[in-house]
């Protein structure tokens, strides 16, 4: 599967989903004007190349500054296709960066990752 | 009662519960998709409540957003209010309305230049605390600038005690019209530093300000000079010099005007020509005119007459003629008209 990277926008985030090292990035703010446009195709490829997945290790890191309600829905879905990745065996590490004084998204990732329970989940705050 | 957003939410979740745990649903097959449902929609739940929850805390930072940011534009308010003080209103209109670049562009356009000082400022002034010539000097540049900014015009700048105002830029109302306000507000000027010299003398300052005023109308290089980082709206040019030449000149209390401006208002004021002089770039020799007294202000005065061309020169002010200069008027027209008569056979 080829791999997808989009550069950074005003409106949208750089995304780097590497599907031979299994490491994919989301980093930016996120509020595109279609957000089915902008991850669409991404989340598609990464669902099918999920499913082939078997005993292998996955690496998601989420950086984000801001995003939007349907920015968040999307935030939801890959949380929970991550979760069931690890339900189905496989070690799923996912982590979530955040500017150490920006106490809305420390909270944010703390709620996404409270319902994992397969998947390993860490935050690590950096300075803005 | 508390009140729960979700309570009907929450209800059916319990139903939910409450009819898996009873083991009403025997068939396997059923109970187990209904668990499945169950789950999904508690799911479904949990992303609703993340989303709102999510939704208000971002509307709940715009609007901090939105209040920093009206802070600020106060504060920018404020700050260029402040600024605009130190601009011409105009200037400060022109460049906030967006018509006015502020860039290094000037443009030559016909202006009326008022040039004025005080008579021997250095001597007047030299025995004076600086608390007594603040408060003259303030009170001065105070009355003079409130009565520029009634006739419209553009206050260029305070040299210490000397003030350059110019009409016609960046408004004007055609060259006649902003030499007429010029001489009228320079006529207002002289009026109220009359009334601020009994003052002054009340006060106890012993020699009161005179002022001194140079007039001139020609073509003039308006716009900002200076560098790109610090720049002055400002004008140059012989034209300029010359109102400055011709202040220099003016009597104490007095208005000296060249001939330029002089032909624009001359139905505004009696005056009285005075010896030509050079000034250094310009060509032609200025010939320049005291303002000695004021008429009736304006057109619809039917008390003077003043008419003029190449060879012609009528004034008439009914107002100071007494009947036996009457008499002598009509005699000296008549004879005017007879002569024009056998020149036209």
């Amino acid at each position: 599967m080829d791999n997808i990277l989009i550069a950074a926008t005003e409106r949208s985030p750089e995304l780097d989903f590497n599907f031979e090292t299994n490491t994919f990035f989301l980093k930016g703010e996120s509020y595109p004007e279609d957000v089915t446009e902008f991850y669409g195709a991404a989340l598609k490829a990464l669902e099918a190349h999920v499913e082939d997945l078997d005993g292998g290790t996955l690496n998601f890191t989420f950086e984000l500054i801001y995003f939007n309600s349907s920015s968040a829905k999307i935030l939801m879905s890959l949380f929970d296709m991550m979760e069931e990745v690890a339900e189905e065996g496989n070690t799923v590490n996912i982590v979530w960066v955040y500017e150490a004084d920006d106490d809305n998204m420390e909270e944010l990732g703390e709620e996404f990752g409270e319902d994992l329970e397969k998947a390993n989940f860490k935050m690590k705050a950096i300075e803005g | 009662m508390d009140f729960d957003l979700f309570e009907k939410e929450v209800r059916i979740i319990e139903r939910g519960k409450t009819l898996l745990e009873s083991g009403a649903i025997t068939c396997e097959e059923a109970d187990k998709e209904y668990k499945k449902l169950h789950s999904a929609y508690k799911k479904l739940f949990k992303m609703t409540k993340r989303l709102v929850k999510m939704s208000d805390r971002n509307e709940e930072k715009l609007n901090k957003l939105a209040q920093t940011l009206d802070e600020k534009s106060k504060m920018l308010e404020g700050l260029s209010g402040k600024l605009a003080k130190y601009l011409s209103p105009q200037i400060y209109e022109s460049i906030f309305s967006g018509e006015q670049d502020v860039s290094l562009t000037t443009q030559r356009k016909k202006l009326t230049v008022y040039f004025s000082d005080i008579k021997n400022f250095t001597q007047t002034t030299e025995d004076l605390q600086p608390e007594d010539l603040t408060y003259l000097l303030n009170s001065y540049f105070t009355e003079m600038s409130a009565i520029a900014l009634k006739h419209g015009a553009t206050i260029d700048k305070f040299i210490g005690d000397a003030m350059l105002m110019f009409f016609g830029d960046p408004e004007t109302k055609g060259v006649k019209e902003d030499a007429r306000a010029c001489l009228r507000m320079a006529i207002e000027m002289q009026q109220r530093m009359a009334d601020l010299k009994k003052v002054w003398w009340e006060k106890g300052y012993e020699h009161p300000f005179e002022m001194r005023i140079g007039i001139n109308t020609g073509y003039c290089n308006v716009g900002n000079f200076g560098s790109e980082d610090r720049m002055d709206y400002t004008i140059i040019g012989g034209e300029v010099n010359l109102a400055a030449r011709l202040e220099a000149s003016a009597d104490p209390g007095g208005i000296l005007m060249s001939y330029e401006t002089y032909s624009q208002v001359k139905d505004l004021v009696e005056t009285e020509a005075r010896e030509p002089i050079q000034v250094k770039g310009i060509r032609r020799e200025v010939k320049p005119y005291a303002v000695t007294s004021i008429l009736k202000d304006n057109d619809q005065n039917q008390h003077v007459i003043r008419q003029g061309c190449n060879g012609f020169d009528l004034f008439l002010n009914l107002d100071k003629l007494s009947d036996e200069d009457r008499e002598k008027a009509k005699q000296d027209l008549s004879k005017a008209l007879a002569s024009l008569g056998e020149n036209a056979r």
